[in-house]
């Protein structure tokens, strides 16, 4: 596995920035044309099932609309996908230590 | 020999020894060990009927069924759903044991084991199953209400195999690889990354394979020929995404209808052939075609197709079936596909293919999903007799930002008979596509519910 997409689960993790969270949110809602406004999505809500209520075919979405932006490639057997997909800021987490664009 | 075989054994694994039937990310599993962990786990089953198959990695589904076989009991593949249809799955078939090979994996039985490792491969007497045995139930993906249990004899599944293995060419001596990405508790599924390698010349990948990055890391674990077995949802996924992919010899694609525009952009794309695959979950697969080459189906091996009131598909171990879609026979191996899934619905004394009300609804601009629900609980039913039933009217779903549910009727009008214009037309944010893209009749009743 590429070492760029590992990272310790103790490494120290800095939030990502609000505004980025914000960029994300507004992203998704516009690739999964969700019916929320990208301000009304809480950053530590789930993103699947019974939080936002995704499903596997948005994650494709999602991971597409990543790879396009960011030039960061979602894994299956990523160590941290389960915590990645947790929430809008665990992606946003993910996204700005591996961005690449 | 009778439609269920003469009950004559099969082999349970119809491979050399030195075959590589799976490979996964401890390395590869060769016949030989997949039959000594067989035997190991047989032996190490609880006395029960069922074996609850929980596996979610294609090798250890495929050793859970194996053991399940050689020991009498069937494996039941509930796949992926909500805890409460895991659970009445459970509570139906009550005497069970279960088996995971995710730790984490949660079971509604006590009697829950999980996978031990696999053993390095001993000399195991190779071992055969009778073909009338029943080994596996799989369920319907629930697209016509609620799922429905159907049996799997060995004979079938083994006898559809080596036919597959003829339809597709596959090789012994020149085994490919297959790279899935369909779940192996769905019986495309089953049949394409479970079966075949026990049964054709083909392995298996066992890793990741969802997202375009998982698949072209799982092609390039693999040696060519390389074969991507897929749906519609991936492939325009893939089509999408900028990645490079391993060269492949063949892309298979099933569970809803392939677009040819999309076939002949995954060829020009990956410069390999597209095939699609026809079947049913109480059929299996029974058809194929290239769709940029021919739009008629070929039937399988061993597959036949009558026509009486309804056509009833004939194959080796499974009593004869009625296929749900309407389809006229071009000769006794081809057919065209006239409508799909119970597509057609009789309204007042008229007749309308669902695939055909979908694609015009689908093809209005600004329109970018919608579908139609056909008024009765089992699309079957339309088929029969509508004189006795009451004339219940179509409802429609749909995904159109910009236009209001007025606009689209209006459109709709003078495109379909007016019997089949939608009495609810309801606007939704996103259509409840399951993981196979398909869309589950219960959930789009629950979205109409709410609307």
């Amino acid at each position: 596995m590429d070492a760029m997409n590992v990272y310790q689960p103790d490494e120290p993790r800095a939030t990502p920035s609000a505004h980025f969270e914000r960029e994300l949110a507004e992203l998704l809602v516009s690739v999964l044309q969700l019916e929320v406004a990208a301000a009304d999505i809480q950053p530590e809500a789930a993103l699947f099932h019974e939080g936002l209520g995704l499903d596997s075919i948005d994650a494709l979405e999602i991971a597409l609309a990543v790879s396009r932006r960011y030039g960061v490639e979602l894994k299956s057997d990523d160590e941290q996908n389960g915590r990645i997909f947790a929430s809008l800021r665990s992606l946003a987490g993910h996204i700005e230590r591996h961005r690449t664009q | 020999m009778s439609a269920l075989g003469d009950g004559s054994p099969l082999p349970l694994i119809g491979r050399p020894d030195d075959a590589v039937l799976f490979r996964t990310a401890a390395g590869p599993i060769t016949a030989a060990q997949a039959n000594t962990a067989a035997h190991h786990l047989a032996e190490a089953l609880p006395e029960r009927r069922y074996l609850l198959n929980l596996c979610r990695s294609r090798s250890g589904f495929a050793l859970a069924t194996l053991a399940a076989a050689l020991r009498g009991q069937i494996s039941i593949a509930p796949g992926d759903g909500p805890a409460e249809r895991l659970r009445a799955i459970a509570t139906r078939f009550a005497d069970a044991s279960s088996i995971a090979d995710d730790p984490a994996t949660p079971s509604p039985l006590a009697a829950h084991r999980c996978l031990p490792p696999w053993p390095q491969a001993a000399l195991m007497p190779a071992a055969s199953i009778p073909a009338a045995q029943v080994v596996a139930i799989v369920f319907t993906s629930g697209s016509t209400g609620e799922p429905l249990a159907y049996h799997k004899s060995w004979g079938e599944l083994v006898w559809r195999s080596r036919a597959a293995a003829t339809q597709f060419a596959l090789s012994p001596a020149h085994p490919v690889a297959i790279v899935g990405t369909v779940p192996p508790a769905h019986m495309y599924g089953f049949e394409t990354t479970v079966l075949l390698p026990l049964h054709a010349g083909a392995s298996s990948w066992c890793g990741a394979a969802f997202y375009p990055d998982d698949l072209r890391r799982a092609l390039a674990a693999c040696p060519a020929p390389r074969v991507l077995v897929t749906t519609p949802l991936h492939l325009r996924s893939l089509l999408r995404h900028s990645l490079d992919l391993p060269p492949l010899a063949r892309i298979v694609s099933a569970t809803a209808p392939l677009d040819a525009s999309i076939a002949a952009a995954a060829e020009a794309r990956f410069g390999a052939p597209v095939e699609e695959i026809f079947g049913a979950t109480e059929l299996g697969s029974i058809a194929s075609r290239r769709p940029t080459d021919t739009p008629l189906w070929r039937l399988y091996p061993g597959i036949r197709i009558g026509i009486a009131d309804a056509p009833i598909v004939s194959r080796p171990g499974a009593e004869p079936c009625p296929l749900a879609d309407a389809i006229e026979m071009q000769d006794a191996e081809h057919f065209r596909l006239l409508g799909r899934g119970g597509d057609v619905i009789k309204l007042a004394g008229r007749r309308a293919s669902l695939a055909g009300l979908n694609r015009i609804l689908n093809e209005i601009e600004g329109v970018e999903d919608g579908v139609f629900l056909a008024p009765t609980e089992s699309m079957a039913e339309s088929m029969i007799d509508d004189a006795a039933q009451p004339v219940a009217r179509m409802q429609a779903l749909f995904v159109a930002p910009a236009h209001s549910p007025s606009e689209i009727l209006a459109a709709l009008r003078g495109r379909i008979d007016p019997v089949f214009l939608p009495r609810r037309l309801v606007r939704v944010a996103a259509l409840p596509r399951d993981a196979l893209g398909k869309l589950p009749r219960q959930a789009l009743l629950a979205l109409l519910d709410d609307g």
